[in-house]
């Protein structure tokens, strides 16, 4: 009869250790290791370890794939080359080591993305690494200690710039966050979250513990993956790629804005969408302001300012009519007692300033003070203006809402409300803030900045500018039209979809916590997660965003569709909530007149009770789920705990303050 | 000068006015004019001393005419009167010269300070020098050749002394200082005294400062003023001779400018028009490579292709396998950052001093990075760059490639409650025991066991304190005490309805009584089967495996083992009944029969020590627990039916009612419920108490079985048994009764039900006895 042998089948077969592996493809650790790198392939944990615990296993297929990858003798070719212009150099041939050392033989790694990535959204998925390391290379210094070739930096900052171009042109950014390790920024790309780290701007100390060949090696891959990947997004788009980089403005260094350009100007057929409409014109004004000397640019920009026109005029029309409804929204907004009519000025409409230039703008210019002093009492100020064509490009402002630029979007259209959340507002970077981060944030929120530098497209003196963005501990001269805010309010603002206030964030001030936009506590488990008070207060604010973006949602639609729907759509939308939270408030209540009443007893006997029926349901369940519920309970404890250790550490920290 | 100034040569300022003299007659005649041209010589010869340099004999010469130019003027009108005035001139010009003679032996003494040798015979030389001055004076007169001598160069000049490098002083007491050439004894010269010494110098002052004293030779060396710029000048870090200069402008003969004319005048040669040979080789062996195709000639550079394309023409197509066909394992991703990583987090993420300490402590021990902490900053500016951020990229690298990567079946978990069982409701499956209706206090000793009997009116008891007392179960109400002499350790009832009678194991008894709470009948019938036994011997260990006996008037019967009983089981027709004696060996367990009074050993051999045993309720089967395992005999095959593997520790037994069911306690805290129509394993081993079992019982009636153990608790089971065969045992547990308290490591330590109701009694280590009932 056969008989199943040991090590013939199963585990033993389809497993081998890294040793074995090594042995079986003739290469060196270093060789395989690069070529695990570029292929992705790692390691797997068999169920049975048959050569020993502490060894590292590779499927056998994993290995034969290397085998048979195209690359390694591409690398042995490659070895081998190198080896001939050793030679020729050593035996003073220097001719023949100059010819064979210009036709070095190329590799390219386009299969290898190929194969990794059958899918574009396979890539997406795995586009963090990619673009964090990316970011990292791009603001390294090129060492020749440590082997970092020029070559690979600029490739990295190259793409990096790319990207975030990309993410700018499509406002697919959703999250930013600043961290004491750098900046975190989490984009939307085709429905798959990407997040990536940015280091702050600062020199890095390259630690010498580091092999620097595997993060290049990862390097290599990552730019060709991201190069790609970038190709894909640009043509997507529209757009041709490599996208041209304006050299003055590169020399300038700023890097995206000199991307953006090409971008903006749309080598291919601009592809828009409807939240997009305004934006040609800005993008248009920014690249004729930037590069004036260029004799076809100024016709180029002219004739699609003139293309957006009517476009622009219908669109103003419809933005009238929508900061019309608006303003009822945050008259509602202020009545029902939050604090939204404190908040800060809204947006300018983008359009306005944006397109036409320099001759509105005294007119443009009024204090947005002024216009904050107003906003309660005169929504209806775009009533007249309706009347006169010339009065209509003056862009009457949406009123003054923590909606921000926004207002008019749909609440549950997360693209709509982060393209346009800054539309209208003008930024302008002081030259301690983080420009790079600051103008992606901006832009990709819909806003327009310039910076204290060479090719800023906007002086610091321009009326236009509603905030600026100051990292100081004392600000000089202030110009009155215009919010003195601290970097910290961008990104609060953006996180939350909001216009925090911004007299929170003046400079010199301690500005309030800044909150992950990643510690969700509706992920986490329910009510056992801490949320902090400033993140309550900052709820509130969105709740009350949210309010009048669906208030004018609601008043568009039934504007569409039937009028007298209006106030009902609205009603309902504000209503429901208020209707909810008073039966909420009324249960709260309830409960605590209930409480002291001599529940107290019976609930520890229930406790105990239920203790015990759990301890008892235990007693039943197998040894592994029982082992699992267990862990599974101990960590939900110690989230409760921390939790609980912070709220008492909140209420310690007022305690002080409030009495 | 290598031995002597290893010797340590000895400068001295002396007053030689001899010497002087001498030297002046000895040039004598060409003095004047000596001096006349070697002071104007001076500044020329400085330009190219090469002369003087080769002729020695002109140097000394001049040296002293040099020396003595102020002085030779005086010399020929006055003498010694005008030696003053003279060497206040010649001090005006050898004043540097003086002052650098002075500084030089200082420098030499404190060179030679700390040399062994040298240093005494520099301090001798110093502390005598004035006393040694007149006495060399003297000495000097005779040999004008060693003045020539000493102005020649030192090289050319051989050592008089030929002792070697060896310390001077070993000579110091001798006559001679050394030897010759010839290896004659060198005499020592006598030294001039102090009074010549003074006189010496007020003669000629300039040259008495010049004059050193050579103690290797033993003589007086008179130093010319070229030797002494010589010196000046090394010591100066000069070159030695004035004439030679080091830094000549570089006349570059040979430059790298090709020169448009030859510097030769030759011909050229005709390989110059001639067509290499080598050249020719070159090029043959690359037209062979070319035309064999070793190499290839170089067309430009290759097409370059496109950097990008685009790569991905599908849409919306997900593989989850790799391209070798193995499924794809994405890495994990990091974690997102929480409120804690913000560069300004709210104040209450900030960790206090100690939890920072101690985190850094815990990092240092691990030998890992100090984890991150949240730490804040009032501004964005204020924030340094992260320290380990190419770091922790870089592990990140290391991770992606190196770690490796399974598989988790994870079940998605909607909540974790929905790990739980999904079983049925305890208070669906009631009656059962829940509240505690009555604590029966009497014992003063923990109280290890209690029967019910089998109407449920009556509850026994018996404990340390060795006593067995009677309660009335409806009311609480203690009936009897009766003291047994020992620790009660098993009480139980005779299950026969006709014979009320109790039982009870008390160290080597088993004490049959009649309960006296039964009818007339029972009570007589009680009385009739202890009756007619014989009366108690005296005899300590009964012969026979156990002795019948009777104890007092209307106390029954007793049965004395030969070992410590620990339990007695009656069968269920209350005629035979079991007794355990677990270190009885082979006599462990006695079968006794009541009506014939008599008892047997039904096993022959010992096969473990036996913690329990059990009568099976309708069969002839019996039940021995072992601590490893449980043996089912059928006794009226005289076999061994079934044995089932216990885990360990076994130390309770309970059969259930219908019989086919075993339930088994044991000390590894486990709870084994053996279905005897399945397997000698369990079909459901539960470990729930937190110490070992010490009791489990099973309703007579209702499907409830309890267990009790030393963590104080009794764990009540609802342990329903279907009557179809394809259905399993439905157990829930329904109820933790803790009614008593733990005293010396003892908890529960026995539990019975009631034959007929719901209720549960328990006997504690506290000495209480608990009953709970069904609420």
């Amino acid at each position: 009869m056969w008989e199943k042998k040991r090590g013939q089948a199963g585990n033993a077969v389809q497993y081998i250790t890294r040793n074995q592996a090594l042995k079986k493809l003739q290469l060196k650790l270093s060789e395989f290791r690069r070529l695990c790198i570029l292929k992705g392939i790692h390691p797997r944990e068999p169920r049975k370890k048959t050569q020993g615990q502490n060894k590292t296993y590779y499927h056998v297929k994993d290995i034969n794939y290397l085998a048979h990858e195209p690359l390694l003798n591409k690398f042995r070719e490659a070895y081998a080359y190198e080896r001939k212009i050793r030679r020729a150099r050593n035996k003073q041939n220097s001719a023949l080591a100059e010819r064979l050392a210009a036709r070095r033989p190329v590799h390219r790694l386009d299969h290898l993305v190929r194969e990794r990535y059958p899918s574009f959204v396979d890539a997406l998925r795995d586009l963090d690494d990619p673009l964090s390391l990316v970011h990292l290379f791009a603001t390294l210094p090129a060492e020749q200690r440590h082997g970092i070739p020029t070559k690979a930096v600029q490739t990295a900052r190259r793409l990096a710039l790319e990207w975030q171009a990309w993410v700018v042109r499509t406002s697919a950014l959703r999250c930013a966050f600043v961290s004491v390790k750098g900046f975190y920024f989490q984009a939307d790309v085709l429905g798959q979250p990407v997040t990536w780290l940015v280091p702050h701007a600062l020199a890095q100390v390259l630690p010498t513990d580091v092999d620097y060949r595997v993060m290049l090696t990862f390097l290599d891959f990552y730019s060709t993956l991201l190069q790609f990947v970038n190709f894909k997004l640009y043509h997507t788009l529209g757009v041709r790629y490599p996208p041209v980089v304006d050299p003055r403005l590169e020399q300038a260094a700023t890097g995206l804005a000199a991307l953006m350009q090409d971008l903006a100007r749309g080598a291919g057929a601009p592809i828009e969408g409807s939240t997009k409409a305004g934006n040609p014109g800005e993008g248009a004004q920014v690249a004729e302001r930037a590069s004036g000397a260029a004799a076809a640019e100024p016709n180029a920009a002219a004739a699609e300012r003139l293309g957006t026109l009517e476009a622009r005029l219908a669109q103003l029309h419809q933005e009238v009519a929508e900061a019309d409804d608006a303003a009822d929204g945050a008259v509602g907004a202020a009545a029902s007692g939050e604090e939204s009519g404190d908040e800060d000025a809204g947006g300018i409409d983008s359009g306005a300033d944006a397109s036409e230039g320099d001759d509105d703008m005294g007119e443009a210019g009024v204090s947005p003070t002024q216009r904050r002093g107003g906003v309660g009492a005169a929504p209806p100020s775009a009533g007249p203006d309706l009347s006169s064509g010339g009065a209509l490009l003056l862009a009457p402002d949406p009123p003054t809402t923590v909606a921000g630029g926004a207002a008019a979007a749909d609440p549950d259209d997360e693209a709509a409300v982060c393209g346009a959340l800054f539309r209208g507002l003008v930024f302008f970077l002081g030259r301690e803030v983080p420009r790079e981060t600051l103008l992606l944030a901006i832009r990709a929120f819909g806003g327009t900045a310039g910076w204290a530098g060479e090719g800023s497209p906007i002086e610091e003196s321009n009326e236009a500018i509603t905030h600026q963005v100051v990292d100081r501990p004392t600000q000089g001269h202030r110009f009155l039209g215009r919010e003195y805010v601290q970097p910290q309010w961008v990104f609060d603002s953006l996180n939350w979809r909001v216009l925090a206030d911004t007299r929170l964030y003046a400079p010199g001030l301690a500005p309030p916590p800044h909150l992950s936009p990643f510690a969700n506590p509706e992920d986490e488990a329910g009510e056992d997660a801490y949320v902090p008070e400033y993140a309550k207060a900052l709820r509130r604010l969105q709740e009350a965003a949210r309010a009048v973006r669906a208030r004018t949602a609601g008043a568009l639609q039934a504007g569409v569709f039937l009028d007298e729907a209006d106030d009902g759509g609205a009603r309902d939308a504000s209503a429901a909530p208020a209707a909810d939270a008073a039966a909420a408030a009324a249960e709260r209540l309830y409960a605590a007149e209930l409480a002291p009443a001599g529940l107290g007893k019976r609930k520890a006997g229930a406790a105990e009770e239920e203790d015990d029926e759990e301890a008892m349901a235990a007693v039943m369940m197998p040894r592994k789920a029982r082992h699992l519920y267990a862990s599974i309970q101990k960590r939900r404890g110690a989230k409760r705990a921390r939790a609980a250790e912070l709220e008492r550490r909140a209420t310690a920290l007022a305690g002080p303050g409030a009495s | 000068m290598g031995k002597r100034s290893a010797a340590g040569p000895v400068v001295r300022a002396q007053p030689d006015a001899e010497l002087e003299l001498l030297t002046g007659d000895l040039e004598g005649s060409s003095s004047d004019e000596e001096a006349q041209d070697a002071v104007p010589q001076r500044s020329p010869r400085a330009g190219g001393g090469v002369e003087r340099e080769t002729a020695p004999s002109s140097t000394s010469g001049s040296k002293d005419g040099a020396s003595a130019s102020g002085e030779d003027e005086e010399d020929s009108d006055a003498e010694a009167s005008s030696a003053d005035e003279a060497a206040a001139d010649a001090d005006a010009d050898d004043a540097e010269l003086d002052r650098a003679l002075v500084d030089l032996m200082a420098a030499q003494a404190a060179r030679r300070g700390g040399a062994e040798g040298g240093a005494a015979s520099v301090e001798g030389a110093k502390e005598d020098g004035y006393a040694a001055g007149t006495r060399q004076a003297g000495q000097e007169l005779p040999e004008p050749g060693a003045a020539e001598d000493s102005n020649s160069s030192e090289d050319e000049r051989p050592d008089r002394n030929t002792v070697g490098d060896v310390p001077l002083e070993w000579y110091r007491a001798e006559e001679h200082i050394g030897y010759d050439v010839e290896g004659r004894p060198l005499a020592r010269r006598p030294r001039p005294d102090r009074l010549e010494q003074l006189l010496a110098r007020a003669d000629s002052p300039g040259t008495a400062l010049r004059t050193i004293y050579d103690a290797y030779n033993d003589e007086e060396v008179v130093l010319s003023k070229e030797e002494i710029r010589l010196i000046q000048r090394i010591r100066s870090g000069r070159f030695p001779h004035v004439e030679v200069n080091p830094y000549e402008p570089e006349v570059d003969w040979f430059t790298r400018e090709p020169e448009i004319h030859s510097l030769h005048q030759g011909p050229e040669p005709k390989r110059r028009f001639m067509p290499s040979k080598w050249e020719e080789k070159k090029i043959v062996k690359l037209v062979r490579a070319l035309r064999k195709g070793w190499i290839k000639a170089d067309r430009g550079a290759p097409p370059e292709e496109p950097p990008a394309y685009l790569l991905w023409q599908d849409d919306g197509l997900v593989a989850d396998k790799t391209a070798n066909g193995l499924s794809y394992i994405p890495a994990p991703k990091p974690k997102l950052p929480g409120n804690d990583e913000s560069y300004n987090p709210p104040r209450e993420y900030l960790p206090t001093e100690e939890e920072r300490l101690a985190a850094a402590a815990e990092a240092e021990e691990a030998g890992e990075r100090a984890p991150l902490l949240a730490t804040a900053h009032d501004s964005l500016r204020r924030v340094p760059a992260y320290a380990a951020f190419i770091q922790e990229r870089f592990e990140r690298c290391l991770d992606l490639y190196l770690c490796p990567r399974a598989k988790k079946k994870r079940a998605f978990l909607a909540t974790p409650d929905s790990l739980l069982p999904q079983l049925p409701k305890p208070r669906d499956l009631q009656p059962f025991p829940s509240a505690l209706a009555m604590r029966l206090l009497g014992h003063t000793a923990p109280v290890r066991s209690i029967a019910v009997d089998p109407s449920g009116q009556w509850l026994a008891s018996g404990g340390d304190d060795g006593a067995l007392r009677l309660w009335e179960v409806r009311t609480g109400r203690c009936l009897r005490t009766c003291l047994l002499g020992g620790k009660v350790v098993c009480v139980a009832w005779c299950p026969a309805a006709e014979t009320r009678l109790l039982s009870a194991a008390v160290g080597k008894r088993v004490v049959l009584l009649p309960s006296g709470v039964g009818t007339e009948e029972q009570e007589a019938s009680a009385a009739a089967a202890l009756a007619g036994l014989p009366a108690a011997a005296d005899g300590g260990a009964p012969g026979e495996l156990c002795r019948w006996q009777a104890r007092g008037e209307g106390e029954g019967a007793e049965l004395l083992h030969g070992y410590a009983v620990a339990r007695v089981s009656w069968h269920a027709r209350g005629d035979y009944f079991a007794s355990v004696a677990p270190t009885g060996n082979t006599q462990a367990v006695l079968v006794h029969q009541l009506s014939r009074r008599a008892s047997q050993t039904p096993f022959r051999r010992n096969r473990g020590r036996v913690a329990a045993v059990a009568f099976h309720p309708v069969k002839p089967f019996f039940a021995v627990a072992t601590r490893t395992h449980v043996r089912l005999y059928n006794l009226a095959k005289q076999a061994l039916a079934k044995k089932l593997v216990a885990s360990g520790g076994v130390t309770c037994l309970a059969v259930h009612p219908s019989g086919d069911h075993v339930i088994v306690g044991s000390e590894d805290k486990r709870l084994a419920w053996y279905d005897l129509d399945l397997s000698d394993k369990p079909y459901r081993a539960l470990r729930y108490h937190a110490r070992a079992l010490r009791a489990v019982a099973v309703h007579r009636s209702y499907p409830l079985f309890a267990s009790a153990s030393d963590d104080g608790a009794c764990h009540v089971f609802h342990g329903m048994v279907y009557k179809d065969l394809l259905s399993n045992p439905l157990i829930v547990p329904v109820k933790i009764l803790r009614g008593h308290k733990v005293v010396d490591h003892e908890g529960v330590l026995d539990c019975a039900f009631h034959p007929t109701q719901p209720w549960i009694f328990t006997a504690g280590a506290d000495a209480a006895i608990c009953m709970f009932t069904n609420p």
